[in-house]
């Protein structure tokens, strides 16, 4: 099984998740410590990189879940990007594109987050 | 039997020496020649001293009698009888006759006397033997028990030798005897090993008891060899008795002087051999402890009270290191403490620049500080009223890993030396393995218990899954769920409805274990009541959704698949809550039927309801309906490539025109080829609905 890999960097006003590898209940709990240390350095306009997720398991969409609410309270956003056809597969099938703005590329999403400042 | 033993030996010897003394009465009073009776009266006395060995040695048959307390008995039996002998010695009216080669008692009183003395004398040699034999094969060598015996017996020889008969004609080799008899003593004096075992008590004891028993033997060796009154008495009364007594009483004083000298140069270290001792006991002890507690927190305890123990340390504490929150930073746990404080060891850690902690853990070395006051890792407890001597901190490595470090302090400067330091680094590889076998035994209990849940969850999910299906001329129905070895959260089910229909759900609770399940229950509650009370599949998806969205985990959620088989009108009707869509396949080919819909558990309101379609299919005889979970189409293969929905719906256009239950089996089947073992990595679930027409 390939192993999976969180990494966060900050640019600005917003900060981006890059997922890698295979994100299954075994793997969630790395990417909740990630959501945790934005949340606790009070970091809400977050964009999930899916570049080089490979899979996702309902247990891994099940954390985006977990932090959504929290973010949006805080006039933040979590905005997911640069998912392969499958990983938008299983995001599509349960409804995500409804409740995520799901972009093609990062900077779509920066772009979004730096607008919405603006206004 | 036993009793009736010694009173038989007693009694045998009390005969044979009434006997002898009648025979010497007369033999003193009257010029006496019957050599045929003095044969018998030699006899009498040999067998008199047999009897009264037999009695002696009956008497003291316990085994490992200390060889302190030996010397002892040796000392009251010896001392009093040469004290006796020197008592009557000074009695007035006793004496011989004087010139002849074997003085003749001039009374009877002198006879009666004479012969008491013999006996007591006699007694005390066969004592001093058996005690000298105790010690000298006490832990005994090869050679040890050999060159006791070859002492005894010429020793038995010199004393038959000097029996008057033969004595004459073999007077050279009774002298040869004797000498070799000397040497026998030499050689069996250097057996003094008994010595080491003694406590420090114990050998102060057996100095003062040797130096008595040695002195005591000096004089009764003299009162044998001058023509003393025992001298005299004890030839009279019999020769070999006096090679006998004297043979011992030589031996007694040499091997005593000996083991007065012995014990006095082991004096010195009789307080190391203890401690050697007291330590060999720890360890023994706590090897037996690791396979008896379990109990980590009792472990530790042990282990702090023990490190005091084997190195008389005035305190000791153990702490466990595990990786702290942040990467590369460890933690640190005070696991177990005797005799300080937490604070003082709060203080004692609190050094930036030499932590001793560090200092350990990057040298993986035992850290030994001499002067805790003027030590530049250690002096800064000084101004806080931490005032010991000595420090010794000892890592607990186990697989090249420092797990713990383990800590004793000495109230005096230069306290721990190097044996303490070797016997600490031994103990402390004990407990690393104790701890390991307490954590290893704590895991498995861990997994035994998951284990339970485990089976508590697959009996609960097997329970909570139809175990009868809806039969019609209509359609045919197979289905089929296979759990995976953690038990996941796939449903289906089936409800009869009003009106020739029936409503078919196959749905996917996230989560793994009794959480599943749990929630798997509260999804058939609700499906199996919403169901007689929702007109359409779309109407019970808002409505459960409604209902759970406040019963799950912000993390969990659920996808569902909801179809009505309407017999009557020949159609099916269905709704989906973010699950895999339906396989449909007919006369005009296989496809994917999915209306749009979220999981439920995501959202409520408009989001939700807005989002929920409804799909109505009109079915023709052999129409092929698949509802699945994602383990169908996530298997994956050995390339760890899925099977995918692509697969599944060509696969389900090949065989349509099979049976349900053929086209079920054909499906699992396939994808066992595919994955290429028998056993699924997660749970599938597979329901197959062919219409057969009205």
């Amino acid at each position: 099984m390939s192993e999976f890999k969180v990494h966060h960097r900050d640019g600005d006003g917003f900060s981006v998740i890059e997922l890698k590898g295979y994100l299954d209940a075994h793997t969630a709990p790395d990417l909740e410590t990630t959501f945790q240390e934005l949340l606790g350095d009070k970091k809400f306009n977050i964009v999930v990189n899916c570049k080089d997720l490979t899979y996702i398991s309902s247990a891994g969409l099940g954390v985006f879940m977990a932090y959504i609410e929290d973010v949006r309270k805080n006039k933040g956003d979590i905005k997911l990007t640069n998912m392969s056809p499958k990983v938008y597969n299983v995001f599509d099938l349960l409804g995500f594109p409804i409740l995520y703005e799901i972009y093609k590329d990062e900077a779509e999403a920066v772009n979004r987050f730096k607008q919405s400042r603006k206004v | 039997m036993y009793r009736l033993r010694r009173l038989f030996s007693i009694g045998v010897s009390v005969v044979l020496l009434i006997v002898v003394f009648m025979v010497d009465v007369v033999r003193s009073t009257v010029e006496f020649d019957g050599g045929g009776i003095l044969y018998f009266r030699e006899l009498a006395v040999i067998g008199a001293l047999l009897s009264i060995y037999a009695f002696i040695s009956s008497a003291g048959t316990e085994k490992g009698k200390a060889a302190t307390k030996g010397i002892g008995s040796l000392l009251v039996v010896v001392t009093g009888t040469t004290v006796l002998v020197g008592l009557i010695q000074i009695l007035p009216g006793l004496g011989f006759t004087e010139g002849e080669a074997v003085a003749v008692p001039l009374n009877s009183l002198t006879v009666f006397f004479g012969t008491f003395v013999s006996i007591g004398v006699s007694i005390a040699s066969i004592v001093t033997l058996m005690t000298v034999r105790d010690l000298v094969l006490h832990k005994r060598k090869k050679g040890t028990r050999r060159n006791f015996i070859i002492y005894v017996s010429i020793l038995i020889g010199c004393s038959i030798l000097a029996i008057p008969f033969w004595a004459d004609e073999l007077s050279a080799l009774a002298t040869t005897s004797f000498v070799a008899a000397i040497v026998m003593v030499v050689v069996i004096s250097f057996r003094q090993s008994w010595i080491v075992f003694l406590s420090r008590r114990e050998k102060i004891y057996s100095i003062i008891y040797s130096a008595i028993v040695f002195v005591t033997f000096i004089v009764l060796s003299l009162l044998l060899t001058n023509r003393t009154f025992l001298n005299k008495s004890v030839i009279f009364f019999s020769s070999p008795v006096e090679r006998f007594a004297l043979l011992n009483s030589i031996c007694g004083a040499v091997y005593f002087g000996m083991a007065f000298v012995s014990t006095l140069f082991h004096l010195p270290t009789a307080e190391v051999y203890e401690r050697k001792q007291s330590e060999l006991s720890s360890l023994h002890n706590l090897s037996r402890l690791v396979t008896q507690v379990f109990d980590f927190k009792d472990l530790v305890n042990t282990v702090t009270h023990m490190t005091r123990e084997v190195c008389g340390a005035e305190s000791a504490w153990l702490e466990m290191i595990r990786e702290g929150k942040v990467k590369g930073m460890r933690e640190y746990d005070v696991v177990g403490i005797n005799n300080i404080s937490e604070e003082q060891i709060a203080m004692i850690t609190a050094n930036e620049e030499f932590n001793l902690r560090k200092l350990v853990i990057e040298s993986k070395r035992v850290l030994l500080v001499d002067e805790v006051a003027t030590d530049r890792r250690t002096r800064h407890m000084k101004p806080h009223g931490i005032r010991f001597g000595s420090l010794l901190s000892v890592p607990l490595v186990s697989h090249d890993q420092i797990i713990g470090i383990l800590h004793a302090t000495k109230e005096f400067e230069y306290g721990f030396d190097q044996d303490d330091i070797d016997v600490v680094t031994t103990f402390a590889d004990h407990v690393t393995i104790a701890i390991e076998n307490s954590r290893l035994i704590a895991q498995s209990l861990e997994r035994e218990r998951y284990k339970q849940e485990m089976m508590v969850a697959q009996e609960m999910q097997r329970r909570l899954l139809p175990q009868k299906f809806p039969t019609s001329r209509s359609y045919e129905i197979a289905a089929v769920s296979e759990p995976s070895m953690e038990v996941g959260g796939d449903y289906f089910d089936f409800v009869e409805l009003p009106n020739d229909r029936i409503g078919v759900v196959v749905g996917d609770v996230s989560g793994k274990g009794v959480s599943a399940a749990f929630y798997m229950a509260e999804v058939k509650g609700i499906f199996q009541s919403l169901s007689k009370l929702c007109e359409s599949p779309r109407e019970l998806l808002i409505r459960a959704n409604h209902t759970l969205i406040d019963n799950l985990e912000k993390k969990a959620f659920i996808s569902l698949l909801y179809a009505i088989l309407d017999v009557r009108k020949s159609t099916i009707e269905l709704a989906r809550a973010g699950h895999c869509p339906m396989i449909y396949v007919s006369d005009n080919g296989q496809d994917m039927v999915r209306p749009s819909g979220l999981g439920l558990g995501l959202t409520d309101g408009e989001i939700f309801s807005n989002a929920t379609e409804e799909k109505t299919i009109r079915l023709r005889k052999g129409d092929l309906c698949l509802f699945y979970t994602d383990g169908i189409t996530e298997s994956r293969n050995e390339a760890g490539e899925e099977f995918g929905y692509e697969r599944l719906v060509q696969l389900a256009g090949q065989i349509r025109s099979q049976s349900a239950h053929e086209i079920q089996d054909r499906i699992l089947n396939e994808i066992r080829a595919y994955c290429g073992k028998a056993a699924f990595d997660d749970d599938l679930t597979l329901v197959v609905i062919k219409w057969l027409g009205t």
